[in-house]
């Protein structure tokens, strides 16, 4: 999003302050296209805004009353989670599946153990952001987002790729600070930031291109290509 | 009462957000059933309709969930069952006539959105809530919703602009 779209954006969303209100008349007048883009979102701004409200059915009030007042039903899962606490079950045990079940066991609590070692943080340092990898799958592509912060708690990618919802793609803490994901792409031009600790925003410096977010920071600019030959 | 007090905001967004079909009254019926039951939980301080909100939205997501368990919720959605709409008071018939085209276009083009664009849309646009509110009911940062609602007005600028033109 360039600077004039920035201050259009907020102008539609009557956040702008007297100077940045002339800033953008003066612009105004200088850009037929800008002029024309702001008219067309004013005008969906007051279209969608006095769109009619459907109007609410005979009996919805009446309905609503007689669901509040009837006992609210168990949900099916409870009922059949209670039913099998009091069905009477008989459990047949022998050697081999005793054995099993103790190595099931095992190796589940060492994925515990393993897993709480490796959520230990590294020592604070400046972060630096790295870089991303792709390899190829059938359709989508793999790519690798990896960003250098040890000083962060958690490491969140918000994108086009998630509707720009970080905690959809929580990055892995990895050696010496660094976090990484792997997430399937389809080809295409996908925006994006880094999300330190559910706060900060970042954008990805060694990315091959940035784009102005509109929000005062910018957003790395992702062009996931088609996997014969994909490179980034 | 507080039913109908916010009967018609409520039906308003499940319409929009269910992409105006049958089972959005069901939806709304469900929200102020599931309000109900959880009274005793609400926190006081939060706005009423702002709760109301977040049930809602959550019930319309269960409900897209529901109805296409192997399909995305970034898909539009496609059914075209049309809901009664209540006309305004002193409107001429030709006004009249020009605001349905106009709704439904524009109807058309919220519908086509994908749906966190869609909700998000909804929510500012058509509810005229602020950023702060629609964190609190969609759990989700403002920034980021700053961002959904710049993509929808983007992409139905871009929409609406080629529905016109085709009328025209």
């Amino acid at each position: 999003m360039t600077g004039s779209e920035l201050l259009v954006q907020r102008f539609v969303d009557q956040e702008l302050s007297a100077e940045e209100r002339v800033q953008l008349l003066v612009r105004l007048g200088r850009d037929e296209d800008l002029r024309q883009r702001v008219i067309a979102l004013e005008r969906l701004s007051l279209e969608a805004s006095q769109l009619p409200r459907p109007v609410v059915p005979e009996g919805f009030v009446a309905q609503v009353l007689a669901q509040t007042t009837a006992p609210a039903p168990a949900p099916a899962w409870w009922n059949r989670f209670a039913a099998s606490l009091w069905t009477p079950h008989v459990f047949e045990w022998n050697l081999a599946g005793a054995a099993a079940a103790a190595c099931v066991a095992l190796l589940a609590v060492g994925g515990v153990v393993v897993g709480v070692r490796s959520s230990s943080t590294a020592p604070n340092a400046p972060p630096t952001p790295v870089t991303a990898s792709v390899a190829p799958l059938t359709e989508r592509v793999l790519v690798r987002l990896v960003v250098v912060h040890p000083g962060a708690r958690t490491v969140e990618a918000a994108g086009d790729f998630n509707g720009w919802n970080p905690t959809e793609t929580p990055l892995e803490q990895a050696s010496n600070g660094a976090w990484t994901v792997t997430i399937p792409l389809e080809p295409g031009r996908y925006e994006y930031q880094f999300v330190v600790d559910g706060e900060q925003w970042i954008a990805d410096p060694f990315a091959v291109e940035q784009n102005d977010d509109g929000f005062g920071s910018s957003n790395a600019v992702l062009d996931v290509r088609p996997p014969t030959g994909a490179s980034l | 009462m507080l039913v109908s007090r916010h009967a018609r905001s409520i039906l308003s967004v499940t319409s929009r957000m269910l992409g105006q079909t049958a089972d959005a009254e069901d939806v709304a019926q469900e929200t102020f059933v599931a309000a109900f039951r959880s009274l005793a939980r609400f926190q006081f301080d939060a706005k009423f309709s702002t709760w109301l909100y977040r049930i809602a939205v959550n019930k319309c997501t269960d409900a897209l969930r529901a109805r296409r368990p192997t399909v995305s919720l970034d898909q539009p959605a496609d059914d075209d069952t049309t809901p009664a709409w209540q006309p305004l008071d002193d409107a001429t018939p030709e006004w009249e006539l020009e605001q349905v085209e106009l709704a439904w276009e524009l109807d058309k083009g919220i519908e086509a959105l994908p749906y966190i664009y869609r909700e998000s849309f909804v929510l500012k646009h058509i509810e005229g809530l602020g950023y702060d509110e629609m964190s609190a009911i969609l759990g989700v940062h403002r920034d980021t919703l700053k961002m959904r609602v710049y993509k929808a007005r983007t992409l139905l600028c871009r929409s609406l602009a080629h529905l016109r033109s085709v009328r025209t």
